[in-house]
């Protein structure tokens, strides 16, 4: 049993993980909590079950459920965060858990309420390691994790986006005093953190086999708490606070059962490494040491 | 034990006959809409008002549709046979989103400001039993079409329950999985609320009195979405067949990590996941063998389950649910019971003791038992997306 908790537990980690990067990248470089983010994930999510439904391609679903989401992200950065951006941060954040609920309304108004299935089969085997089942999707979910984590890494320390990104989240003003359009930077970490969102809500939907309004609703509170515990900005201490939580939470129902609500764990996790360690498990914008 | 077949307008006669009395006690006392105030029983007037309320949104929304659907098309089947004593229904409306907070504001506006006759329940047991009181003091009578914690007609006579309580059918589910499957080491995973807790209450007396021993008991939440740990582990507890007493979304996932891990024991579900488009069509050949306990009986040969099957299908073009079912039969048994005393009598001649001829009998004494439905339980099976053929 130790051997596929661990694998589930790697599995979930690298799904919330998913999740959790395009809020990380945004909040490092404009200090916003976007919740609205997971409304990107929903929208990928129906997107890309749309789309395969149409074409029965998942390459195709992927592709045009990333470019919806990229543009709403695009959207939303340009006409809704930018103009507020000097008032604090709370009413961006306001701001964002409204759009958040209003795009829970806008899918179940054109959608329907129903939860609707996302059968689309994986090209990839069941493999059985050690006892444990490791399905198709889950497969996907580990390939599709550790190639987003590691093109994260790439570009933030590698390319001329990630010193930009890196140099705006330090200091916005003396990065633009340096030449930096800063304009530009933010748009486009709203485009790749919302097509990080489209790819885990499709991946979401396939795993589960379901795509519903509400699909968002625990991705987000979830995704806050790793994003706290990891050190709020820092996308390796997300991807480390998403893992432990991922592990955490199989290995407690899979040795007590559902002592507790599942969800509750992730806070649980939060507030004992927060007791023990208030700045998150890597605090500051860097990634890596 | 022998299943009989689910009876449909013949099986709540005790609740009909309390029902009656209970109407007739309203109209008499002017509660109704109507400006007669000799509260007749025929003659055209104003419509008759039935207030009811399902979770149209939120998680529960697919069994909310389901419900209001029924209820439309039942209201629309009353009326266009007549209506009840010449009078048309007319249906007060109201979307609960799965919260019982919201169920207890709903209550109180049907009660004081829309002032309805009687109240149809299209929702879960956590939002009846919270209106369920409003409704008591009101003296507001209550046909809750499916939520089924026996708490709902204990809170009072003038609230009755159209299906089975969750006691009865958990002790059917037990007989189902301990004496029909044999299975002598059970798991039960349930979900977390009134309903999930009344059925494992039943099934775990039934199932010590038929000598079988119960591994592990575990409440899930809503939305849980993994279930392949939790069935891990009461097999390596020695489970050797499992009850699930899930709604539909989360049994849709129960059934995903029972696939995955290639689970072959007896499973008894229950009337949770008894929904067409949200569980046999999604999940299909993968419940091939689950076993539920349901009041909706798709094969009887009862003109009112075949017509009403028919004409669900024709309006809403996909087949009905349990939902429905017990929904659209509410309304049935309400417009039947609303109908003057003598005509009901005469129809019935089950031997049953005849109803109390003065209001003065009529008291808050009277037992809560006569709000129980006394239908029998059906087992189904579920085969290739589809529910069929009763256990024999």
């Amino acid at each position: 049993m130790v051997v596929s908790s661990l694998i589930n537990g790697i599995v979930l980690g690298s799904l919330y993980a998913l999740i959790a990067l395009g809020p990380t990248l945004i909040y490092g470089i404009l200090r916003i909590l976007d919740i609205a983010n997971v409304a990107g994930l929903t929208l990928g999510a129906y997107t890309g079950l749309k789309v395969f439904e149409a074409t029965h391609s998942l390459l195709a679903a992927l592709v045009v459920a990333m470019l919806a989401s990229a543009a709403f992200g695009y959207l939303l950065q340009r006409f809704l965060y930018r103009p507020i951006l000097g008032r604090g941060p709370l009413i961006p954040l306001i701001a964002s858990i409204g759009v958040f609920i209003a795009m829970e309304e806008v899918f179940r108004l054109v959608f329907g309420p129903y939860p609707l299935d996302f059968p689309a089969t994986v090209p990839l085997p069941t493999v059985h390691v050690g006892g444990a089942v490791v399905t198709g999707v889950q497969l996907l979910i580990l390939i599709v994790g550790i190639a987003v984590l590691v093109g994260t890494w790439y570009s933030l320390r590698r390319t001329r986006l990630g010193l930009l990104w890196r140099a705006t989240s330090q200091d916005t003003e003396t990065a633009s005093a340096m030449g930096v359009n800063t304009g530009l930077v933010i748009a486009t970490i709203f485009l790749i953190g919302y097509a990080l969102a489209a790819i885990s809500g499709v991946l979401l939907g396939i795993n589960y086999n379901t795509v519903y309004p509400t699909m968002g609703d625990i991705p987000a509170y979830k995704m806050l708490a790793i994003i706290v515990l990891g050190g709020l900005g820092n996308p390796l201490g997300t991807i480390l606070a998403a893992m432990l939580i991922g592990l955490v939470e199989t290995f407690v129902v899979a040795y007590l059962g559902f002592v507790l609500p599942r969800d509750a764990i992730a806070f649980i996790v939060l507030i004992v490494i927060l007791l023990v360690r208030p700045q998150g498990l890597l605090p500051g914008e860097s990634f890596g040491s | 034990m022998r299943i009989a077949h689910a009876a449909w307008r013949k099986a709540s006669f005790a609740a009909a006959i309390a029902l009656v009395a209970a109407l007739a006690l309203v109209a008499a006392a002017c509660g109704s809409s109507s400006p007669s105030p000799a509260g007749s029983s025929s003659g055209g007037g104003s419509p008759i008002k039935i207030g009811f309320f399902a979770p149209e949104s939120g998680f529960a929304a697919a069994d909310g549709a389901s419900a209001y659907d029924s209820a439309q098309l039942a209201v629309k089947d009353i009326n266009a046979a007549g209506g009840v004593n010449g009078r048309q229904l007319q249906l007060v409306n109201y979307d609960d989103a799965s919260d019982p907070k919201q169920a207890v504001t709903i209550a109180t506006r049907l009660v004081t400001q829309d002032k309805v006759t009687a109240v149809v329940s299209g929702s879960y047991s956590d939002q009846t039993l919270a209106a369920a009181p409003i409704f008591q003091r009101a003296s507001i009578p209550v046909l809750a079409a499916y939520a089924v914690n026996p708490g709902i007609p204990a809170t009072g006579d003038y609230i009755f329950q159209q299906d089975f309580n969750g006691i009865v059918e958990g002790r059917a589910g037990a007989v189902a999985l301990i004496s029909n499957l044999a299975a002598k080491k059970v798991a039960i995973i349930a979900i977390k609320n009134d309903f999930g807790t009344s059925l494992v209450q039943g099934f775990t007396q039934e199932a010590k009195a038929l000598g079988a021993t119960i591994v592990a008991t575990d409440y899930s939440q809503f939305g849980e979405k993994d279930f392949a740990p939790i069935l891990s582990r009461d097999k390596s507890k020695g489970a050797t067949g499992f009850y699930m007493a899930q709604y539909y979304s989360e049994g849709q996932q129960f059934i995903n990590g029972w696939n995955t891990l290639g689970f072959k024991y007896p499973l008894v579900g229950t009337e949770g996941i008894d929904s067409t488009t949200q569980f046999f069509e999604p999940v299909g050949a993968k419940a091939d063998g689950l076993v539920f306990t349901t009041p909706f009986n798709r094969d009887s040969t009862e003109p009112a389950v075949q017509n009403y099957i028919k004409a669900y299908t024709a309006a809403y073009g996909h087949a009905p649910d349990m939902v429905g079912a017990t929904t659209y039969d509410s309304f049935l048994v309400l417009a039947q019971a609303m109908k003057p005393r003598a005509r009901h009598r005469a129809r019935s001649g089950t031997g049953s003791p005849p109803p109390p001829t003065s209001s003065e009998s009529l008291g808050p004494s009277r037992s809560t038992s006569l709000g129980r439905s006394s239908r029998p339980s059906t087992y189904r099976s579920s085969r290739a997306g589809c529910p069929t053929s009763t256990l024999r």
